[in-house]
């Protein structure tokens, strides 16, 4: 958390100039008076500034929507940031236009925002546990119904032929989501094999 | 596009005073030369150069505004 010391006639005035250096609202911060101004003798005799310490607080779901909010302008996108929190995930929501452009192909951008975003978060709230997970007009939700027909197709397939089936490279979550689908069916087993970032799960029929 | 780079850069490193961005343009592309603090360098390239993979992901997708290929160095 970034922190000013700054010096003004009265502590209004202290504070209001540390919150501009900060760049955040009083809402955001925290005040400590370090020194009251006193008027003194005939305002010069003994006089005496306020001194403050003004100490940014921010949620973290807050400078990650601006975060957010910031790179998808730069990107000249117009989008709306909208934050999600529950116990163990900080969601953004993104809807806007040209949501496609921020999707990429197989959700390559979204990733690589989400993994930027992550780090961000890392960075400015290190030992905060929460992962923080970006998703642009339910983009996530439909690729997840995907990835689950396709793990079920491609079971199917491997069963038919007793042949083992490798997918594609995937990512940890999507990798999740083949191995999830497929853990109750008897008929197949599956395992991931490779390095990242080409790792790859396979489906074996048993 | 610069101000996309910086930004991003900005909020991984130690040192953010210390991140400049040039844009430089030829017939063929922009490039983007991404400075940080030396102990920073780290930072923005991530293990296996991650980090920079990811950003230079980002700045692809913000390039298709542009009509030339827009490429990010981390320089030193």
């Amino acid at each position: 958390m970034r922190t000013v010391e700054t010096s003004g006639k009265t502590v209004e005035e202290a504070t209001q100039k540390a919150l501009e250096d900060l760049g955040v609202s009083a809402e955001h911060a925290l005040v400590e008076i370090i020194t009251e101004s006193s008027p003194g003798l005939f305002g010069i005799i003994g006089s005496k500034q306020a001194r403050v310490r003004v100490t940014e607080k921010m949620s973290p779901e807050h400078y990650l929507s601006e975060f957010l909010q910031t790179v998808i302008t730069h990107m000249g996108i117009a989008g709306q940031v909208e934050p999600v929190v529950t116990d163990e995930n900080l969601r953004f929501n993104i809807n806007g236009q040209r949501m496609g452009m921020l999707i990429g192909k197989r959700g390559q951008t979204l990733n690589a925002l989400q993994y930027l975003l992550n780090v961000a978060y890392h960075k400015k709230f290190p030992g905060e546990g929460h992962r923080v997970i970006l998703d642009v007009e339910d983009y996530r939700e439909k690729r997840e119904q995907t990835l689950r027909n396709l793990a079920i197709n491609l079971a199917n397939k491997a069963i038919h032929f007793r042949k083992e089936v490798v997918l594609e490279p995937m990512n940890p979550q999507e990798r999740r989501i083949i191995h999830t689908t497929l853990q109750d069916n008897a008929s197949v087993g599956t395992y991931s094999q490779g390095e990242e970032p080409y790792r790859k799960v396979v489906i074996a029929p048993k | 596009m610069k101000d996309l780079v910086e930004f991003i850069a900005k909020a991984l490193v130690d040192q953010p005073e210390q991140v400049s961005v040039e844009r430089l343009e030829d017939n063929y592309a922009i490039t983007l030369e991404l400075r940080v603090a030396p102990e920073d360098m780290g930072k923005v390239i991530g293990k296996q150069g991650r980090i920079a993979k990811a950003i230079r992901t980002v700045v692809n997708a913000a390039a298709v505004n542009e009509k030339k290929r827009v490429l990010v160095d981390i320089v030193q």
